[in-house]
């Protein structure tokens, strides 16, 4: 099915992705091993369950997809790993435990549970755990249901480990993970009069350290840092990151294609980073008025906007990812084409995750899209890419150059062996 | 001419997709209700000010009404079941009311200036489809009136050029009428399953109320 979401829980061991069916697919980094030299921490399934159901909402006339928006991974306290899963309405606690012993040498049942005749048993035992084949049991913990109108668009755990908040087109909530009965409202742009209505929110994720801290993005492509100190209701910014619009782009479409989709805090917390339709920027919290970086992921896209508008495109709904130390961002694009740029040496490289370039062990050649001019041997024209086939999903390793692309329904998973500047 | 003809296009295609994203699963999406109901508007405008360089005099310029998002303004599903919506003035509840935002689009109540008075009532919400109707009584009542008769709908399947819903520009949606009858004619595309407030496609409507009908297609989503 159509992967919806990836995520890297926070030592990289696991990856979760959920999909357009409601279900949740986890696999688990193999460790390495010295006897089996060619599985060099691969990651292999370990553990499939359906998250959500689709639902009617009989009020409203209304279906509620099971379609997984995202997954969040909670900081693990214990030998069990837990996670957020949400569709547009619903959240859902689960927790992923394992068993590898079971209990033999009961007195009053035999192996197959079955009572044993009690004048066949002559002496006791103390059942002792054997060792038994690995097994992964998830269980649904909480469930955090009726919070929102309208349709979640990402959930964020915050550093303090207890909360976490949920955001939607027009609205934040704060829950906390023990309480299901219960949110609170921290941000409401829902205007008195929905005539009224010019931008909705797109993102929102909690500040990495800070735990009072979080953002949330616009459709008009602005960013609003709020301080939850300040006041219950964050309705008023602590910052709001803007950057004038260039009046020489101005088209049918800027609105539209200044619509951030994704914004994602960098691991050290001093950044933000931002995807619109065209580019990634980063933003210094520091420095409101403009982003300190801009890179180009496809610009030779704006001429065709209204093409893109046609088949939908233009509404795609691109993420994006900064590696382990904030050096390179990732972000995809059309064609099963993704790009990464290197903060510091300021070179990009784009990529393309199909079968055919992806045989074990084969090295990723760098793609090219040529735009008139000079055409190389392995140029892509903007006119051949494949529109349908788009990367809007990618998730990096917290620590190490792995990476997850998910195009349509397949996952790709990209290492780097040797340390190199680009992966 | 060309820019004219583009914003038409446009507009059109806006229409459509409202129309259509409608019937999808999980109901209207905000966002993109408002990023539709943009375009529409930077169209529109287009097409209206390449419209009053052509020489049409008696088009007034569009004062600019508040943002389309204003179509958006019967999201509430709440608010319509909890109170009967009073007001007969209020921009209320559409037939999207009880789904996500509608798309864009001028409230019926903005119609008033229309000769056609009937513009001014509210259509019907899919509340009232159901057996709701205790909750909109009056809507109900006054659609009968009207003779539309339809549920909200209906205006969705007479498919409708990017209507304008201003009453201001009488012309415009003359000419809008002219130039899309094809559309009106050409049957959407097979119901989903999805909204249960759909009903059959009106066969043929008075002129008039086909007009009104145009201009509330905007509302419609």
């Amino acid at each position: 099915d159509i992967i919806s979401t990836v995520e890297f829980n926070h030592t990289g061991e696991l990856l979760a992705t959920g999909d357009k069916g409601g279900r949740v697919v986890i696999f688990q980094r193999e460790p390495e091993s010295k006897n089996a030299p060619h599985s060099q921490g691969e990651y292999d399934v370990y553990s499939t369950f359906q998250s959500h159901e689709p639902e009617f909402d009989y009020l409203k006339s209304l279906e509620i997809e099971e379609k997984i928006n995202k997954i969040k991974w909670l900081p693990q306290h214990n030998a069990a790993h837990s996670l957020l899963s949400t569709n547009d309405k619903t959240i859902k606690l689960w927790k992923i435990t394992e068993r590898d012993k079971r209990p033999e040498g009961y007195n009053l049942k035999d192996e197959e549970g079955k009572l044993k005749d009690l004048s066949t048993v002559t002496s006791l035992q103390v059942p002792v755990l054997k060792p038994m084949d690995l097994m992964v049991e998830v269980s649904p913990r909480r469930v955090f249901a009726n919070g929102h109108t309208y349709h979640i668009n990402s959930i964020s755990v915050n550093s303090d480990c207890e909360t976490y908040m949920s955001a939607d087109d027009l609205r934040i909530n704060l829950w906390h993970l023990a309480v299901t009965d219960r949110s609170f409202n921290i941000v409401d742009i829902k205007p008195a009069n929905m005539e009224d209505l010019t931008e909705v929110i797109t993102a929102s994720e909690f500040h990495p350290h800070h735990c009072n801290l979080f953002v949330y993005s616009s459709s008009k492509g602005s960013l609003r840092l709020c301080d939850m100190r300040a006041a219950a209701l964050c309705d008023k910014h602590s910052k709001l990151f803007e950057e004038p619009e260039d009046p020489s782009n101005r088209s049918f479409f800027s609105e539209i294609i200044s619509s951030v989709s994704d914004v994602k805090f960098s691991h050290s917390g001093r950044y933000m980073l931002t995807r619109d339709y065209l580019t990634v920027k980063v933003w210094d919290l520091n420095m409101e008025a403009r982003p300190i970086e801009t890179y180009q992921v496809h610009d030779y896209l704006r001429s065709k906007l209204c093409s893109l508008y046609e088949n939908d495109c233009i509404f795609d709904k691109f993420e994006c990812a900064w590696n382990g130390s904030d050096s390179v961002i990732m972000t995809g694009a059309y064609n099963n084409f993704f790009r990464m740029f290197d903060r510091n040496t300021k070179r990009d490289v784009t990529l393309e995750a199909s079968r055919e370039s992806s045989k074990p062990r084969a090295v990723l050649k760098p793609r090219r899209v040529c735009v008139g001019g000079k055409r190389r041997r392995d140029d892509i024209s903007v006119d051949s890419l494949d529109f349908t086939k788009k990367i809007l999903h990618t998730a990096w390793h917290p620590a190490e150059n792995i990476i997850a692309v998910a195009a349509t329904n397949n996952l790709y998973i990209f290492q780097d062996k040797v340390n190199s500047e680009m992966h | 001419m060309e820019v004219q003809k583009e914003a038409q296009r446009i507009m059109t295609l806006s229409v459509w997709k409202m129309y259509h994203s409608r019937m999808q699963r999980g109901g209207l999406r905000l966002h993109r209700s408002l990023q539709l109901s943009l375009v529409m508007r930077s169209a529109r405008e287009l097409y209206l000010s390449a419209k009053v360089e052509a020489h049409e005099p008696e088009v007034p310029l569009p004062p600019v009404r508040s943002p389309d998002p204003r179509l958006h303004q019967s999201r509430e599903a709440e608010a319509v079941a909890e109170a009967a919506p009073p007001d007969g003035e209020q921009p209320s509840p559409e037939p999207m009311d009880t789904r996500e935002a509608p798309p864009a689009e001028e409230t019926p109540a903005r119609c008033a200036p229309r000769p056609a008075k009937v513009s001014r009532k509210r259509r019907n919400s899919s509340l009232s489809d159901g057996g709701d109707v205790g909750l909109v009584p009056s809507k109900k009542a006054r659609l009968e009136e009207e003779g539309e008769g339809a549920s909200a709908e209906v205006p969705d399947r007479l498919q409708p050029p990017p209507a304008q819903a201003e009453g201001a520009f009488p012309n415009l949606a003359r000419v809008l009428q002219r130039r899309f009858s094809g559309l009106l004619n050409c049957s959407p595309p097979a119901p989903p399953t999805a909204p249960p407030a759909c009903e059959a496609k009106p066969a043929c409507r008075p002129a008039d109320s086909m007009l009104n009908v145009l201009v509330r297609a905007v509302v419609a989503f």
